[in-house]
Formats: structure tokens, C-alpha cells, sequence
């Protein structure tokens, strides 16, 4: 059977590769599909870099896996925040669960596999900055033996800067945008001939790599790039942006091209983003309208933000904007899109009655649907509110928000203090939209086919079954037998295999009763308890 | 109860950041009063990895964010090794008094 790589493109979307592909930017791409399978991909609720990346790689849900966000309560008692790592990954991922079947696996810059988890292969996490990188990786010695053995690697070109990663969020000035791109199409390289490298001096069976680009450039550079924002007669410093994006995109087709190349062809290669894309061109201060709507009170001296501030949250949360005792709902963080509903006696005993919680849930999201609306023209601003039982269902569920919004133009909430509610954006910025890509080519892979929307959830299963291993019975995705040729169902039957490997828990919801005696115990060990 | 030895933590904890430097220098002197910024060159965006490295080398979640929005507020200008050890020492031994009642 074959082996599978797994090419990321964060945020990829057929609204700009179809362009391209159509333009003649992209001929690798164009040829991909032209002899592969491709779907509309839907992302997770919300469309979230961490919970979709995971459950791309763990073919289980954001309940299951236990990663709902880029930060995220500890437990559901707990009102201690946490970055998001492999802590937070509780469910076996894709490249322990070829380790389990005796195939090797390498995983590159995907978020949330920070510490590295040591499996039979190697892993440089992505989302971690430079200095760290080395330790956070597995073996700890590859980005040493990188280093000695790769000419050109750059640890610091290859590791995110979260600096350069704000502007994707906040704006730049037009004239960093020449280097600002460069900087990518440097690191997306940097990250290929990683990949180049291992493979070629230390095999893997199953590789996954995520280009991250596609989603800074398109946050930042979105009217450049979906053709439906062109001008009719686009001026001479549009035209030369674009060309910048062009370059980009470039750049990505030549390194699928080296893939395939580097590959082979008895090899299934899986194109997939997280997510899509799509422009946001509004700002909506989601912790105001609770206030407006005496569901929150800001904590004294909590400073307000300028109408048009776009950065949509403070550098790390600010629970402590909010006086508690009088805060029954509340935001967090901008990019989950979360509300939390403050019951006494779950986190403190601040907070509704408990047996008020049902009530008093129904009634914010019948306000939020129908009376958050835009002060200018009354039109609705929410479009979709989910509980977190329909979304976040599994052992996890109650570390996720109790509500997540759906934002009429798909953009992100901001959870700053602000003197209005809504506030327009000064040009539009992308924002992540729910529907991906999935493109596939390899043995048995039809060809030149569209078929219907796959989910996330599908593609790991979908990889094993490519791989010719068993299928863990408890994944919650399927085999898209429908990319693949009859003949090729027919002789390669699909295996049921053992259930997933339990992943110790963090301090989660389910995490195990004797967890407390293993901390002591480990104390013990590292010689901190006399 | 004084359970955990502070000079253990530091000691790890030094390593931990001597090994995050651009150069990797071990010979560099860290005290409690070194600044992670100023002094060791490290800059915010450094929180994601130093927690990572942290909760990885203790084995348990710490919260950092609180830690850092706390550092904000205070408009401390620096966060000294003194402050990081303040704030694992609380954590670890708030972690070992749960585990030991």
C-alpha cells in the first residue's frame, strides 16, 4: 500500500487556488486536480486553526481531542487559562496510531504538538518561536543535526515570529508587504527542505507538513486576492501587491511540484486546509453588547479601545477586565468566538443560580439572534449560535465556551472595551471561513473527480485506510470511499482495528481520579518532594 | 509544609533558559535578578515556547497566561528570574499540597 503525505495549506480555499489555477499560476495544482479527487472540506465549529488542525490529525472532534482554541480554561472548575500545547491533545493522533501498526511517521509545524510527543519518527512543532524550537522538538536533537547536516537551514526563518504574525491580524504598512511576503515564501521553503531532508535520510511512512502562509497572507492581503474584490480598473501599486501574492502562490506549486517529485508516485497525497476563506469587514465589541444588555460589567479602569482598533484582543486574555461578581456572560478570547455563562459554584461562586442556567442560555441566544443587530440598519449581526453540546459534545465539552457565534460576515468577535458595539473596518481583512479544500492524488485515487463536502474529521481515517492499515473503530470520521476507484475498494477491503490509545488527560474534564498521586509522584521523581 | 526545594527549581529553571539563547551559551551568570528580556533577550511572543518548556520539564499545567496578564497590570519592567521562580514555586507546591492531602 502506499505511503501518504499530508500537504497543509492553513486557510486554503478554492475562492483563491481556482483563480490561480485558472490564471496558469498554480500548473502543478492545475494537474493535481486534473488527475486527482477534490472536495469542498468542512472545518470545525468555529473554523479555528488549533481545534481543526487537531482534528484533522486525530479524526475525532474538538470534544474528543480537548483543543477548542489558541487558549482555554484548564478544567471545568478551573479559571486558569491555558496556551494551547500537547497537553491539551488528548486523543492519539494520526502518527502514533501508524506507530501502533509499525509505520513511521514525521510531523512538521502543526499547532498543538508542542512538547513534541515522542513518536517513531520526528516531530518540529509548529506555533513555537525560535529559541524554543530546539527543545519542543523530537529527538531533541534533530534541529541540532539539522543545523549540521542541512545547508541553509535557518532556525529562526523557519520557526514562527509572532511579531511579523500580528500584522496578518492588525494591518501593516503597504510598503512591508514586499518583505513581509518574502518572509514567507522563505519559511514555507525553509519547512520543505526540512521535509526534503528527513525523508530523504530518515524515511517515514506518513508525513504531514503545514504551509501556514496561505492563512497570514490572506488575513492581511484578502482584497488582493479573491477575485471577486478586484477593481474593474485596478491601479498600478493593487496591480504590484497581487504580484506579490502571485509569488507566493508560486512558490507553493513549486513545492508541491518537488513533493510529487520527491514522493514518487506510489504515494497518496492528501492537499487539505483547516479551513477556508473569506473577507471580514466589521468589528463587532461583543463584551459591549453583554454590558449593553447588563449581562457584564467592566471592571473599574478598564481601559476602551479606539473605534478602529483591530486588534481583537489584549497580547493574553484579561479575565480581569471583568468585575465577576457582576458578570453573568462574558468573551474571552477573540478568535474563539466563545461565550462564557458564569453559574455559581461551577468555576466560583460567582455567577446565575445553576438551576437557572437552561433559562437563562435560552434567552441570551434568542437576544443574540435576534437583538444584536447592526445600530445603522437593524440587520441581524449574528447569524448562528451553538450550545456546546452540539458542538463540543465528548469528554471535553465542558472546558469549551457555552455559546460560540457565527458573525454575519464570518469575522471574529473582539473582546476589547470599546465605545461602540459595532465598528467598520478601514479595509477589509480575510477572516476564516467553515469550508476548506481536500484534494488527493495517488494509487487507487480517481481521477478528474469533484464529489461531494468531506469533513475534517474524515481525513485521518481516509490516510489510514490509503496506508493499508486498520481503522481504529472509535474515529468519528469515515473512509471517503468515494475518492477511490472501484477496482481499488474491491481489492483493498476496509479494516476495523482496536480503538484509539487513551492519551493522558491534562487536568481536563475526565482526567483520571489518581492524577493528584501521580503529580506527587513525579515531584518525587524530579527530586522536588523531600 | 515546606515541601519543595526552591534551589532545585532555580537551578532547572536557569538551565532551562540558558538553553533558549540564541547562542546557547551555558557560561552566561544567571541570578534571581536577571531579566528575561533586558537581560537574556527573550521578547513576549517567547511565552508560548518557555510555557511549553516548563509544563513539559514539571509535568503539569501551569498558568501562564494568568502569570503574564499579572506582570502587565503591574507594569513590571522586566520579569526577573526571581518572578518566574515565584511563580513556579507556587505552582508546584500548590500541585504537591493537593496531592499530598
Amino acid at each position: 500500500m502506499s505511503k501518504v503525505v499530508l500537504f497543509g495549506l492553513d486557510g486554503a480555499t478554492y475562492t483563491v487556488l481556482d483563480d490561480l489555477v485558472a490564471r496558469g499560476m498554480m500548473p502543478t495544482l492545475a494537474e493535481f486536480m486534473r488527475t486527482g479527487v477534490r472536495a469542498k472540506m468542512l472545518s470545525v465549529k468555529p473554523p479555528l486553526t488549533p481545534p481543526a488542525w487537531s482534528t484533522l490529525v486525530t479524526g475525532r472532534t474538538p470534544g474528543h481531542h480537548g483543543v477548542t482554541g489558541f487558549f482555554q480554561y484548564d478544567a471545568p472548575d478551573s479559571l486558569s487559562i491555558q496556551l494551547i500545547s500537547s497537553r491539551q491533545l488528548v486523543a492519539e493522533t494520526i502518527w502514533s496510531m501508524v506507530n501502533r501498526q509499525g509505520k513511521r511517521a514525521g510531523s512538521l509545524n502543526f499547532v498543538a504538538h508542542q512538547p513534541a510527543p515522542k513518536i517513531d519518527g520526528w516531530v518540529i512543532p509548529g506555533w513555537v518561536s525560535w529559541r524554543w524550537i530546539r527543545r519542543l522538538s523530537h529527538p531533541s536533537t534533530l534541529i541540532d543535526k539539522l543545523k549540521a547536516e542541512l545547508p541553509g537551514f535557518d532556525v529562526k526563518s523557519l520557526a514562527i515570529d509572532f511579531e511579523e504574525e500580528r500584522k496578518a491580524i492588525v494591518g501593516a504598512p503597504i510598503d512591508d508587504y514586499k518583505d513581509w511576503v518574502g518572509l514567507h515564501i522563505n519559511r514555507e521553503t525553509q519547512w520543505f527542505n526540512v521535509m526534503k531532508h528527513q525523508m530523504l535520510h530518515d524515511p517515514v511512512d506518513l508525513v504531514g507538513v503545514v504551509y501556514d502562509g496561505v492563512d497570514k497572507l490572506q488575513h492581511l492581503l484578502w482584497p488582493y486576492l479573491d477575485p471577486a474584490l478586484t477593481p474593474a480598473e485596478p491601479d498600478a501599486e493593487f496591480l504590484r501587491i497581487r504580484s506579490l501574492c502571485w509569488d507566493y502562490f508560486r512558490n507553493i506549486d513549486n513545492l508541491l511540484k518537488q513533493t510529487m517529485e520527491l514522493a514518487g508516485p506510489n504515494t497518496t497525497i492528501f492537499i487539505c486546509s483547516d479551513h477556508g476563506f473569506t473577507g471580514s469587514w466589521e468589528i463587532l465589541f461583543i463584551n459591549n453588547w453583554l454590558e449593553e444588555r447588563g449581562y457584564l460589567t467592566w471592571k473599574e479602569g478598564t481601559e476602551a479601545v479606539q473605534d478602529d482598533n483591530q486588534e481583537l484582543e489584549p497580547s493574553f486574555y484579561r479575565l480581569s477586565a471583568f468585575d465577576l461578581t457582576r458578570t453573568k456572560a462574558y468573551a474571552l478570547t477573540a478568535s474563539s468566538n466563545g461565550i462564557y455563562i458564569s453559574v455559581k459554584g461551577r468555576k466560583d461562586e460567582n455567577g446565575i443560580p445553576p438551576e437557572e442556567y437552561e433559562s437563562f442560555r435560552r434567552k441570551l441566544i434568542d437576544e443574540l439572534l435576534n437583538e444584536c443587530v447592526d445600530p445603522e440598519t437593524g440587520e441581524k449581526l449574528i447569524t448562528n449560535v451553538w450550545t456546546r453540546e452540539e458542538i463540543f459534545d465528548g469528554p471535553m465539552r465542558d472546558i469549551a465556551p457555552d455559546l460560540t457565534l457565527a458573525l454575519r460576515d464570518y469575522g471574529f468577535v473582539s473582546v476589547r472595551r470599546n465605545r461602540r458595539m459595532l465598528a467598520k473596518r478601514p479595509q477589509i481583512l480575510g477572516t476564516h471561513h467553515p469550508e476548506g479544500v481536500l484534494i488527493a492524488r495517488g494509487p487507487g485515487i480517481r481521477q478528474g473527480a469533484v464529489i461531494d463536502d468531506v469533513h475534517l474529521v474524515d481525513v485521518a481515517p481516509t490516510a489510514l485506510y490509503s496506508m493499508g492499515l486498520s481503522i481504529p473503530a472509535d474515529l468519528q470520521g469515515r473512509v471517503l470511499n468515494e475518492i477511490y476507484t472501484p477496482e481499488f475498494l474491491e481489492a483493498h477491503k476496509l479494516r476495523r482495528g482496536e480503538e484509539t490509545k487513551a492519551v493522558a488527560a491534562a487536568a481536563g474534564a475526565d482526567a483520571p481520579g489518581d492524577e493528584e498521586a501521580e503529580i506527587l509522584e513525579k515531584l518525587k521523581a524530579l527530586g522536588y518532594i523531600e | 509544609m515546606e515541601l519543595l526545594t526552591r534551589d532545585k527549581v532555580r537551578q532547572d529553571l536557569i538551565e532551562l533558559l540558558k538553553d533558549a539563547r540564541e547562542d546557547w551559551d551555558h557560561s552566561i551568570n544567571v541570578t534571581d535578578e536577571t531579566g528575561i528580556f533586558n537581560d537574556l533577550g527573550f521578547e513576549s511572543i517567547d511565552a508560548v515556547g518557555l510555557s511549553s518548556s516548563l509544563e513539559a520539564h514539571f509535568d503539569q499545567s501551569l498558568p501562564f497566561p494568568e502569570f503574564m496578564t499579572k506582570v502587565k497590570e503591574q507594569n513590571l519592567k522586566d520579569i526577573t528570574v526571581g518572578h518566574l521562580l515565584d511563580f513556579l514555586m507556587a505552582n508546584l507546591r500548590q500541585s504537591a499540597e493537593r496531592a499530598a492531602a
